[in-house]
Formats: structure tokens, sequence, C-alpha cells
């Protein structure tokens, strides 16, 4: 499906169009300010869902490819396209970008600068999952990181100026390796090239040595963001320092990009990389699982908690990637990461209610406020299932076919590998569990927290969405599975040569 | 008769030079503003009758002298952009002095004229008249605020290094003089490949060849030559005089200082290193010694560089340890001796005077406004002059190599360069050291835009100060995303060597 | 015994040496510049001594040496200048109490 007009261009370049627009608009004029930001961010919604409309599910093939000579010098090209790998992940940054957006209505500090930062972190994201020329990617890829740290640093909590530059050095520190493996790469492949598509045919094609090396660089990269065991410590900081609405983004979608790179790129392009790495991969996801679930069961701050949940689910993601020949292990792990987006970006969201209400988020500091908050306690139990897998919820569909997978592929050997990881399962309950148990069931402290009102309409507006995609997905999953099912066929093709 | 129509330009800023000098004696003494303008316009003018006059030599029978290839051109471009520059940004500095507003701007149109013989010449002589040509009016221009003890000092101190850096240099240079016995810079070239191929190497162990294989004389040249040149480029272990001057001279001049006089030494390592001595680079010859030497140098001086910027607390201070790492990141694209490796090292000069210059203005328009200088005084600009600190950000960010400004670029194509020819462990370190200069880049950004001040401040630069940042600040994103035209020209001034 | 090239040399040699044993031993500003143009000499020395035994019949290495020499003057006049500024300033002019700058 080819358009006359580029679509994705304008679909990546439309928040930064906005974010400059709002250089112009009053600073102390800020609901204009809020209002053109979220009409933005609707429109890049929009947007990516004619892309999803018109995107041909049949075919492996990139979609929607614009191609223009950007630099000729270091051959850089300006290559765009989706396929089923990248659509869905474009519809979530877009839905959950507006979402973050409209949560954030209630940001009083320095409104215009965080709009501003927030749709070019937008636009920075989106480019991400759309680029298909390193050097482009490359770009994009860190382009995000500079309004990430101001969004940080200026709006986070009170360790926030540490817990800023401690995810940008953290994420530089990753993407140096990057960098280098691109470099590898370019002077690898004969006649010089940066495009990713035509360095997935070659690539094959280089000595065992570069690849191993240029796969482990581009691990390394990728791990630091999903964030893999042991990379993971700039995580609890950036979480629980940033500001509700980038606590979402940052688990509903920069944690993706780890994996997104590792499916578009370190995986088709360097399958002698994850074969040799396959074990180890599979042993650091499962770590991940159990680490961080037993991390998460110790944690006494309710964000806190839910952050090392994302551990611990992006280790299924990364259990599942270990799986390469098997398409279902595939699907799961991109079942995940749109699921683990939903979930814990809503998590995350329902947290900062009940912290914007409390002003504390400790776990202890609570108990029975099911009572007083109904519908919130029904939003807060519904996710916090869904995050453990309960039938019927996206989470379980994921978990499952991850676990089909990946045991299907480590059944001959290392199969307690998997087995293992199941235990994750029982762990994500009890943590979930005990917080359900101790914040909303139990005595309720009538003098301390009577105050409490229950979740307002805008906060439930951001919230259904999620909740009904999570429920959808749960019980439906076809739609999603066929979307991205040729383009996975192809992939795990690819990761057989 | 010799051709001398290459020189034009040279010898119109000359001109231009002594006409403000003279300026100053007949027009009124209360404005800059006459010489200064005066000044910038010569500089634009020259910028085109460089191009107008390129590709063409002065020659002494055979021998080139001076080339103005388009390797020079490049360069040229770039020693009058800081000159730009620097003169934009100096008129509140001498609108503050008293004397000498004339002299100001001609000593540093007599320096531009310097360093653009310095990139021109091809003939010892030449180099070295042009080589004192630079630095003695810099000399002058840094001990300019005559009642400032630390400019006074700091005059003194690069007066002292200056001076001992171009002796060793030129003890160098005539011990190169005696081995060879000519001072054609194409000659030398000649003479010393021949004697490669005719003599041999004496290859040592590992089937390499070291210095002392060529002849203790010629190594010992060899050495002073780098120590000479790496003085002047601020290299460590040679970078100990830089802060000082640089903390103590006039922001502009230290700007300039930063960017022209780097740009110039540059220029010169390069026509002697990846030029004349090509024969170490070449591909025929068994070398790596002054390839590992160098690049030892270059990991030092980014290693030591960046990390004793993270200590600072001056802010010029800091922007002269970070420029002393980044003559470490440049020196990488010399090392890797190729066609790319000249190219990037040009595009680099190119990226850092944009982002190095515009930085140097804001910190001296702040210091003229306010009169402080540490980083902790800028707290809170993001309120009081927004545009300001964004522009700072971006030139921060620049100098830290973050997409997608011109920075970035720049870097990105001289770790191409250096991966291409084989230095991969230089390359991930370089890049592991632009993960630490992050640290004190976004600390400026930090303090600007995330910590809370009574600050009232208001900067709002003059128009010529507004003209500079906003030249940098173009400059800086411009050829962060559409770098493609100026990598060309790069690319072209590297046809100028052999590989 | 013949004086030749190396005797020339060793001199220069010594002389370049003496000059930047001075730069970095003394203390005193002009003793300084004093030890600067012992090492310019001790290249026009060699420069001259080049010139004379290298059987070119070119004389660039002595038109080099009288480069220098000019250079150097030069050199010597704005640092002696930038001496006196130094004394005006701060009664001194020894360089270990020019120090208001870490060295």
């Amino acid at each position: 499906m080819t358009y006359s007009y580029p679509i994705l261009t304008y679909t990546i370049f439309l928040p930064l169009i906005g974010a400059v627009l709002l250089l112009f608009i009053d600073k102390e004029k800020h609901n204009a300010i809020r209002w053109t930001s979220a009409f933005f961010s609707f429109i890049t919604l929009i947007m990516t869902l004619v892309i999803l409309k018109d995107f041909d599910w049949t075919t492996a093939q990139m979609q929607f490819m614009e191609t223009h000579s950007w630099i000729p010098a270091i051959g850089s090209n300006y290559i765009l396209g989706v396929d089923g790998i990248s659509v869905p992940m474009l519809v979530l940054t877009s839905l959950i970008s507006l979402i973050a957006i409209v949560i954030s209505f209630n940001i009083t500090k320095r409104v215009k600068e965080y709009f501003v930062f927030f749709l070019l972190l937008e636009c920075g994201m989106i480019g991400v999952f759309a680029a298909l020329d390193f050097f482009l990617f490359y770009v994009f890829w860190e382009i995000m990181l500079v309004p990430m740290y101001f969004l940080i640093g200026i709006w986070g909590g009170p360790q926030r100026e540490y817990a800023a530059i401690k995810f940008f050095l953290y994420t530089l520190f990753g993407s140096i390796f990057m960098l280098v493996a691109i470099l590898i790469l370019y002077f690898t492949s004969e006649p010089h090239t940066l495009s990713m598509m035509e360095l997935i045919q070659i690539g094959p094609s280089f000595s065992h040595n570069i690849q191993i090396m240029a796969f482990a660089f581009f691990f390394i990269a990728f791990a630091i963001k999903v964030p893999v065991w042991p990379f993971h410590t700039w995580l609890p900081d950036a979480h629980v320092q940033a500001p509700t609405a980038i606590s979402i983004i940052l688990a509903a979608v920069l944690l993706k990009m780890g994996t997104y790179g590792m499916l578009r790129i370190s995986w088709p392009m360097l399958p002698e990389g994850i074969q040799y790495f396959s074990v180890p991969i599979a042993i650091l996801g499962v770590i991940a699982i159990i680490y961080g679930a037993l991390v998460s069961l110790a944690q006494k701050d309710l964000k806190k908690l839910v952050a090392y949940s994302s551990v611990s689910h992006m280790g299924y993601c990364m259990l599942a990637l270990a799986a390469y020949t098997s398409v279902t292990a595939m699907a799961g792990c991109m079942f995940q990461m749109i699921s683990h987006g939903l979930i814990t970006g809503a998590l995350f969201l329902l947290v900062g209610v009940l912290y914007d209400r409390a002003h504390t988020r400790e776990i202890a500091a609570f108990g029975g406020i099911g009572k007083k908050l109904p519908v919130y306690t029904a939003l807060m139990v519904m996710f916090g299932m869904a995050s453990l897998g309960l039938p019927g919820m996206s989470g379980f569909i994921s978990e499952f076919m991850v676990f089909v997978g990946s045991f299907d592929h480590f059944w001959a050997e290392y199969w307690y590998i998997v087995a293992l990881a199941i235990l994750g399962v029982v762990l994500t309950a009890a943590y979930i569990l005990r917080m359900i148990q101790n914040v909303f069931l139990g005595e309720f402290d009538e003098e301390r927290w009577g105050h409490l009102t229950d979740i307002n309409i805008r906060e439930t507006l951001c919230v259904a969405p999620l909740a009904v995609l999570t429920i959808i997905f749960g019980i439906y999953p076809d739609p999603v599975i066929k979307l991205m099912e040729a383009s996975l066929n192809n992939l795990v093709t690819l990761m057989a040569r | 008769m010799i051709n001398i129509t290459p020189l034009i330009p040279e010898l119109f800023l000359l001109v231009m030079a002594i006409v403000v000098l003279m300026l100053d004696l007949f027009s009124s003494r209360r404005t800059v503003v006459v010489p200064a303008y005066v000044s910038m316009a010569a500089v634009i003018i020259t910028g085109f009758l460089v191009f107008k006059f390129g590709g063409d030599a002065v020659r002494w029978g055979s021998n080139a002298i001076f080339v103005a290839d388009s390797f020079s051109q490049f360069f040229k471009v770039i020693i009058l952009g800081a000159a730009f520059l620097a003169i934009g940004s100096s008129f509140g500095t001498a609108d503050r002095m008293t004397h000498h507003r004339g002299e100001f701007f001609a000593l540093l149109l007599f320096s531009t004229v310097g360093m653009m013989f310095l990139v021109s010449a091809k003939e010892l002589i030449l180099l070295y008249v042009g080589l004192e040509l630079t630095t003695i009016p810099l000399f002058v221009l840094v001990a300019y605020q005559k009642t400032n003890r630390a400019s006074s000092e700091a005059g003194l101190k690069y007066l002292i290094i200056g001076a001992a850096s171009s002796a060793i240099l030129l003890y160098g240079l005539s011990l190169l003089y005696g081995y060879t016995g000519t001072t054609y810079l194409n000659e030398i070239a000649q003479k010393t490949a021949v004697y490669f191929l005719s003599h041999g190497f004496i290859p040592n162990a590992e089937g390499t060849t070291d210095l002392v294989g060529m002849g203790p004389a010629f190594s010992v040249a060899l050495m002073m030559i780098i120590a000479g040149l790496t003085f002047k480029l601020a290299i460590v272990p040679f970078h100990m005089w830089a802060p000082d001057v640089y903390e103590g001279a006039p922001t502009p001049i230290t700007a300039f200082l930063s960017v022209g006089s780097k740009a110039a030494g540059l220029a010169a390592i390069i026509r002697i290193f990846d030029g004349m001595l090509y024969a170490f680079s070449h591909d025929t010859m068994p070398n790596d010694s002054w390839g590992t030497m160098m690049a030892v140098l270059a990991a030092v001086t980014m290693v030591a560089g960046n990390i004793i910027a993270i200590r600072q607390t001056n802010i010029k201070r800091m922007l002269a340890y970070s420029s002393i790492a980044q003559a470490g990141y440049i020196l990488i694209g010399v090392i890797a001796a190729s066609k790319l490796g000249v190219a990037s090292c040009g595009f680099y000069m190119f990226a850092y005077m944009f982002a190095n210059m515009g930085a140097f203005a804001i910190v001296g328009l702040y210091a003229e406004k306010t009169g402080k200088k540490n980083i902790s005084d800028f707290a809170g600009l993001s309120k009081t002059s927004p545009i300001i600190a964004a522009l700072m950000t971006m030139f921060m960010l620049s100098l830290a190599g973050i997409p997608p400004l011109a920075g970035f670029m720049a870097k990105y194509y001289i770790f191409a360069a250096a991966i291409e020819a084989g230095y991969t462990w230089l390359v991930i370190l370089a890049l592991l050291m632009s993960v630490v200069s992050l640290y004190y880049y976004a600390n400026v950004v930090r303090i600007m835009y995330m910590v809370d001040s009574d600050n009232k401040h208001h900067i709002i630069p003059s128009f010529p100060a507004g003209l500079v940042l906003a030249l940098t600040g173009i400059g800086v994103l411009l050829f962060g995303i559409l770098p493609q035209s100026i990598l060309d020209m790069a690319y072209k001034t590297a046809s100028s060597f052999i590989f | 015994m013949d004086i030749g090239l190396y005797h020339y040399l060793s001199l220069a040699a010594f002389l370049f040496a003496i000059g930047l044993y001075g730069i970095l031993t003394r203390r005193n500003a002009i003793a300084i510049l004093m030890s600067l143009e012992l090492m310019f000499n001790a290249v026009n020395i060699n420069l001259v001594a080049f010139n004379r035994f290298s059987g070119s019949d070119g004389l660039s290495g002595q038109i080099f040496a009288l480069f220098v020499i000019a250079i150097a003057a030069a050199e010597a006049t704005v640092g002696l200048a930038i001496v006196i500024l130094i004394y005006r300033n701060w009664r001194s002019i020894d360089a270990d109490r020019v120090n208001l700058l870490k060295w």
C-alpha cells in the first residue's frame, strides 16, 4: 500500500510541528497549550490508525516505504517503512502518547516547556519505529533522550536530577555500542550500506566473528533499554522519579524500543549471533523474571513495585526472543510488548492518580481504601489481575504464547530454564495480590484518608481505552496476531539462515 | 616573475588590518562600532576572495611554497568564520576598554592572516612565519585587559609556553631541514619516501618499523615537531597552559584561540603528517609507530580533558578542558590518515567552530551583564532568558555529540574514519569519553533548567552578539541535519593529499 | 682537529638544552625570556651549520635563520611588554608569585 503523500513522514513530524507551534503560544495560556498538544497528538493517533487500516497484513514486505537520498557522504538515506512488527508499536506509541498528554493536564509547573518537550519525545519515538536506515534510526533513538532528560529532570520527584542524568548517561552508554556496531557493519558490507533491509539480506554472509561482535554490541544497547538484568539499574530511579505521564511513556513505549530493536535489527541481521547467544539470553530472561518479581515482592513503594514488575515482565519478552525458531514465541514476545504497554501503562497511570490525591505511594500507609474509591479500586484490581496473567486478559495470552513457544524451542535441552520461568508467574501473583490486599482491603483509616476522592472523569477516560483493549485482546487476540503473523514468519525464516 | 594571485585574500586582509589600525587614529575614540564593522566586512570579503582566487599555488621554481588548494580553502573558511564570530562577540568587551580599541581588531585580523598563511604554507620558513604571525598578536590580545591581573598573567603564560613550543618545533624543523637539505614540503616528502624505499626499514621483532629505524635525527625531529604542534593544539601532556590562558584572556579571544588557532594548528599537523610525511601512513609502508604514538596521545587527551572538566566550577575553565578533549577527538581523524580522516578533521573543526564560538559568546555575554563566570551562576537562566538558555543547551549538546546537531555528525564522521582505518579500540574509548563528557555538558543544562534561583538577569544581546548567536545556532542545527554540502567540501579537501 | 658539523650540532643541542632548562627552572620572567632566546639561537646555529655542511648550494638555511632572528626579536618585544605589564599589576616579575590562575 502506498499513498501519493508520505504518510509516515507526516506522522513522525506532526508532533514536531505541534511543538514548534506551541513555542508561539503565550506561556500563561495553559489551556490553549494543553489542548493544542492534545490535538496534535490526537491527529497523530488518527494517522497511525489510517496506517493500520490500510496496512496489508498478508505480506511481510515493508509498506508505506519512503526513500530519499539524505547524506550520501556517509551512505545514509532517509528510509521509512513499516511492517507487521512496527505497525502495532506505532499505534501503541501514538495511543499512549495521547493518553499521557491528557493525564498531564494537571501539570501546572512550566506548562509550555513540558508539552514542547513531550511532543519532541513523541516525534522521536515514532521515528524510531518507522526508520529503516541505521543512521536515521540512531538519530531518532538519541533525539528522544534529550526531552526525556528534561521531562524527568524538571517535573520529576525529589531525586529527579539524579534520575534524569542517570537515565541519560546510561542510555547513551548503551547507544555508543550500537554506534560502533553500525559502523562495523557499514564498513564490512560491500558496497557499504546503512540500509537495514539491505543489511538484513547480506548479514549472514559476514564472518562469524563480525556477527558475534556486532550482535553483542547491539545487545548491550538494546538490553539497557529493555532493560535486561543486570542492565536494569537505571529503571527504578527513572520510573519512580519521573512524573506520571513519563512513567507511562517509559514503561509502555521506551522499554519496547529495546525489544523492537532486537526484532528489527540484531536478530534477523545477525542470525549467527542469536544462534550463538540464544541460551545465555534465555537465562538472562529468566533471571529478570524471577529477580524482578522477587524485588517487587519486597517493595514498599507502589510505583517501585510497578517499576520492578516491568523488569519481570520484560523478562518474558527476552525468554521468547531467545526461542528464535518458534513463531509462537516471537508472536508471544510481540504480544507481551503490546499487553505490557497497555497494562503497565495503566498501572502507572493509576498509581499516579492515587499519588496526586494521597501524596504518598507507600503501600503500608494505605488500607481498605476500596470502600472509599470503588471505581478506582475496580480498575486497579482489574489491571492487577491482567498483570498477573489472569485468563481473559491480554497478559494471559502473551505469557501463554511465550511459554508455549519457548518450550517448543528449548524442549530438547534446557527445558528447565523455561520451567523456572513459570515460577515467575506464581511470584507475580504473590506481589500483585499482596499489593491489592494491603492497599484496598483491610482496615480503613477514615481520619487520614477520608478526604480521598474517586478517580475523576478525565482520568477514567484515559484508563478506559487501555482497559477495553486489555480485555478485547484477552478474549479475541486474533486480529493482532494476524497483523504480525506474516512478518514474524519471515523473521523466523531469516533467523534460520 | 612570481604569480601572486593566490595570495590576494591574505594581502587584502593584511591591508584591511592596517586600515583598521589607521581608522583608530582618525575616528573619534568613543565608539568601537566603526573598526569592528569594518573588520567584519573585511573578513567576509576575504572569504569571497578565498574562493575566487583558489586552486592555484605560488611557486618558487618548480616547488610550491604557498598553495590555495581546497584543503586550505576549507580551513580558511573555518578560520575566517571564527574571526567573524569573535569580532561579533567582542563589541561588549572592546566597549569597556579605554584605550586601543582599534588595535584590538587589527591584531585579531593580523592573527587571522597568520593562520591563513599557516594553512596554505608548503614550505618550512613560510609555515614558521605564519605560525608566529598567528601567535604573536594573540599574546598581546590575551593580555589585552591591561589592568586585569588574570589577563596579564594569562598573557605571560601564553607567551612563555607559546614561544617555548615554537622553539621546540623550530628545532625539529631545523633537524628536518638538515636531514633532507630542503625546506619545501613536497621535496621533503619525496626525499623521505625515497629514503625509505631505498634504505628499507630496519624492522623490529614484530615486523613493524619503529622510529629508530629511520635514523635518530629523523625520529628526534619528528618528536619535536609533534611536541611543538601539539602544544598549539593543547594535546595532553602539552595542555597545561590552555585552562589558565582560556580563563584569563578576554572571552572573545578565548573563543578565537580555541577555534581559530586550533584549526590552523590542526591544518599544519595534517599538512606535515598526512601530507608531507605520508610515507609514514602510506599503505606500502609497514609503519604504525607514529600512528600508535599519536593514538596514545589522542586517547590520553580525551581521557584527561574530559575527566578534569567534570571538576571545574568556572565555565571558561570547563570549556577549556572540554576543548582539550575535543582536540583529542580531532586527532583521531589525523591518525586515520586517509581521505576520510582528513575530511572528518575538516568537518569536525567546522562543526566545532559553531558550537564553541556560540558557547563562548554566551559566556562572554553573561559575564558582561552580570560579572559572573561560574557554572552555578547560570542557575535560572531558562526562566529569565529562555532563548539564550535554549541556545546554550544546543551548543552543549552539540559539543557532547547528541543528534541531530552538527557535533554528532562530526563525531560520527570521525569515528567512521577511524573504524575504516582499523582503530576500533580508539573509537570505543572516544565514545566512552563522550558519555563522560555528557555529564559535564548536561550539568550546565541542568543548572540552567533545573536549579531554581532568584536570578533576575535578563540577557538581551546587542545586535552583533545576537547575530553571532543566530549564526552559530543555525549552524549547529542546520549542519547537523543537512550536512551533505559541507561533507562534500570536506571530502574534496582530501584530494590535496596522497593516500 | 677540524671543526665539523657535529661540533656545531652539539653546541646547538647544548644551548637548546640550557635554554629549556632555564625555562623550566628560572622564576624570573626576564630570565625565562633570555632562556627562550637561547633556544632560538640554538636553532639558528643548527640551520646555518646544516646549510654550510649539507653541500646543497641553496641558502634556505641561512634565510631561515634570518627569519628566526627577526621573529625572535618581535617575540622578545612583546614578551618584555607583557613583563612590564605584569610588573605594573603585580609589582613583581617572579613567575611563582604570578599565580592568580591555577597553573
